[in-house]
């Protein structure tokens, strides 16, 4: 109300609102044809048919529409998506109809001989057999290059839609060919066979596609192998040095460990799994604390561990990791062996020690996130410790750890006290 | 000079190997340095050191520069030697490949001095050194973990019960003064155990120990 009055006493300045934000240019996945039309018209905000009129408007002014429509078709993206656009419209049998026409028109004329006699003029008689040339072998590329990858109609479609246009051509060609008085041009003849040899030869650009992503590929991988072993040649060396220079559990050589692993992650672990399993886990973990607490964590594992990292028995293990990294600190070693009957994992340090039995009944770290946790999820644990530091060894059986719904609540009762 | 260890220090990076030259406690002494295979080779010849404290990773070999190592152990093969790997290499492939060559035992770039120091004299004696990634990887590598077991003294493909024992204690971080008084035996005889399993890792044919090195990172 109050914007209204404002205005009429100003009507020569409008209030201007900012225009919304226009939705980005792209073509849809699942399309007509191309989904140019739908992706300017939501564009620019106007209807789909506007769009699509103004294109066959344009298109009648000397053919601009098309040329536009191309335009927009080959610089406009496709909307964000993983799937293989497809496409509504049976572009491949709409341009082979026409050719099919055209074909139908030339053998009416090679019957009647009309050329012969000169009836027809050859204006008509190139446009006819140039049209349905071009018809043929955009069907034919069309079906090869844009159709090959739509799931909706398959590599049949593709073979059916060729076969048809090359024998459309070949006809085309044997009937111009046999034609006595076909005069009127050696190109008239010469049209078809183009076609033909468009549409044989389209397959390979896919083949040429596929062979030189594949060239690029291999030069990537090459790079970056020569890189990996420049960065392993210098850098790597050079933090192994720091960290030697520096002391085992001075910052500088954690931050040079830390830096180091990282390295190493990313030179090596390309693809590493995004599930990650047991070892990874815990080698994550320690990386991580090792950054906090002035500890150096060698985890090592042998064997196979088909053991979650969001197990029980995971759990356990950071527990424990974080006790030896917060009371006893430098050397811990972490050793996790899983084999077909269960997973064991050690976890030493070389603190001074402590005896279970001192550790007042209040205090939840050892008996409750570590033994009481392993036996609650079916396995054991068991701390040893004396003057030359601790060893943990959590144990558990396969089988034993199935989400068994009591540990569960168990463990998150617990994680809600402590 | 009796106590003294004479050692000659492979490795292409000088920076390298002066820090490391710095570290050695003083009963090591330092006779010779080189930087490439060929040059390593004639330093070896010349000085006749005890140990060669040698990258996994050399230039001027025929091959690749992973090679190197193997090179220099190869060319080497009339002195008397041992060598002990350093390495900064993370794929297993490397350092099992040094160890079938002829080393007595591998060793990270990022130990302390006291520890090469310690490693060296261990290999000046004739024993194996070990680290926890390499006793995990033989114990996979030989099928222990699947339950394989030795019936035989002479089988070269798989683990005696006892060389699991050692193997996994060493794993968990145990020196070996600490697993002999685990396993109530003597040093000497863990020092056999892991000598014998040195042995096997240098001659056994499982095809395990190449093909799971390729694949697996032991650092």
């Amino acid at each position: 109300m109050g914007d209204m009055s404002s205005s009429a006493h100003a009507p020569a300045r409008p209030p201007r609102v900012a225009a919304p934000p226009r939705p980005p240019l792209t073509r849809d996945r699942d399309c007509l044809v191309a989904g140019v039309s739908a992706g300017l018209a939501r564009h620019l905000g106007a209807r789909v048919w506007m769009v699509r009129g103004l294109f066959i408007v344009l298109t009648l002014c000397g053919g601009a529409g098309a040329f536009l429509y191309a335009w927009c078709w080959m610089f406009t993206p496709w909307a964000e998506g993983e799937s293989a656009p497809t496409r509504r419209m049976p572009v491949a049998w709409l341009l082979l109809a026409p050719a099919a026409v055209g074909m139908l028109v030339v053998l009416s004329w090679r019957g009647g001989s009309d050329w012969l006699s000169g009836t027809i003029p050859p204006g008509p008689a190139a446009a006819v057999v140039g049209g349905t040339a071009v018809f043929a072998t955009g069907a034919g590329l069309w079906a090869t290059l844009i159709d090959r990858t739509d799931t909706a109609r398959g590599p049949r479609h593709t073979m059916s839609i060729r076969i048809l246009a090359i024998l459309l051509l070949a006809l085309m060609f044997t009937v111009l060919l046999s034609w006595p008085v076909a005069r009127s041009g050696v190109a008239l003849v010469l049209i078809p066979l183009l076609g033909l040899a468009a549409v044989i030869s389209s397959t390979l650009i896919p083949r040429w596609r596929e062979l030189s992503g594949e060239r690029i590929r291999r030069i990537r991988e090459e790079q970056r192998s020569q890189m990996a072993a420049h960065l392993h040649d210098s850098v790597l060396q050079t933090l192994a040095l720091i960290q030697n220079r520096a002391g085992a559990s001075s910052e500088a050589a954690r931050l040079a460990r830390a830096q180091e692993r990282e390295l190493r992650a990313w030179l090596y672990d390309g693809d590493a799994p995004a599930d990650s399993d047991l070892p990874t886990d815990l080698r994550d973990y320690a990386g991580a604390l090792e950054l906090d607490y002035p500890v150096r964590i060698d985890v090592v594992s042998a064997g196979l561990s088909a053991e979650r990292a969001s197990g029980e028995l995971a759990a356990a293990a950071r527990e424990a990791i974080l006790n030896a990294a917060r009371h006893a600190g430098g050397e811990i070693s972490v050793y996790i062996e899983g084999s077909a009957s269960g997973v064991d994992v050690f976890i030493r340090d070389r603190g001074a020690g402590f005896r279970i039995d001192d550790v007042p009944s209040d205090r939840l770290g050892v008996r409750e996130s570590i033994i009481g946790r392993m036996r609650r999820a079916g396995g054991s644990g068991r701390v040893r410790s004396d003057d030359n530091g601790t060893e943990v060894h959590l144990s558990i059986t396969a089988g034993a750890h199935q989400d068994r719904p009591v540990a569960r609540t168990a463990a998150s009762r617990e994680e809600n006290r402590g | 000079m009796a106590d003294s260890i004479r050692v000659v220090i492979v490795d292409d990076h000088s920076i390298f190997r002066s820090g490391l030259r710095a570290d050695l406690d003083a009963s090591v002494d330092v006779v010779g340095e080189a930087a490439d295979v060929p040059s390593a080779i004639a330093v070896i010849a010349e000085t006749q050191p005890d140990v060669v404290l040698l990258d996994v990773h050399l230039p001027g070999g025929a091959g690749d520069d992973a090679a190197g190592g193997e090179a220099v152990i190869r060319g080497s093969a009339p002195t008397g030697a041992r060598f002990l790997a350093l390495s900064v290499s993370d794929a297993a492939a490397d350092v099992v490949r040094v160890i079938r060559a002829g080393a007595r035992g591998y060793i990270t770039k990022g130990s302390s001095g006291i520890e090469v120091s310690s490693a060296v004299h261990a290999v000046a004696e004739g024993d194996a050194v070990f680290s926890p990634r390499l006793a995990g990887f033989v114990l996979d590598a030989f099928g222990a973990v699947a339950g394989e077991t030795a019936t035989a003294t002479d089988e070269l493909d798989r683990l005696s019960a006892r060389e699991q024992e050692v193997m996994r204690l060493i794993a968990r971080g145990y020196a070996y003064k600490e697993v002999a008084s685990e396993l109530f035996i003597s040093i000497k005889t863990v020092e056999t155990h892991v000598s014998s399993v040195l042995r096997k890792l240098q001659l056994s044919s499982r095809h395990e120990l190449t093909a799971w090195a390729s694949e697996r990172r032991l650092l």
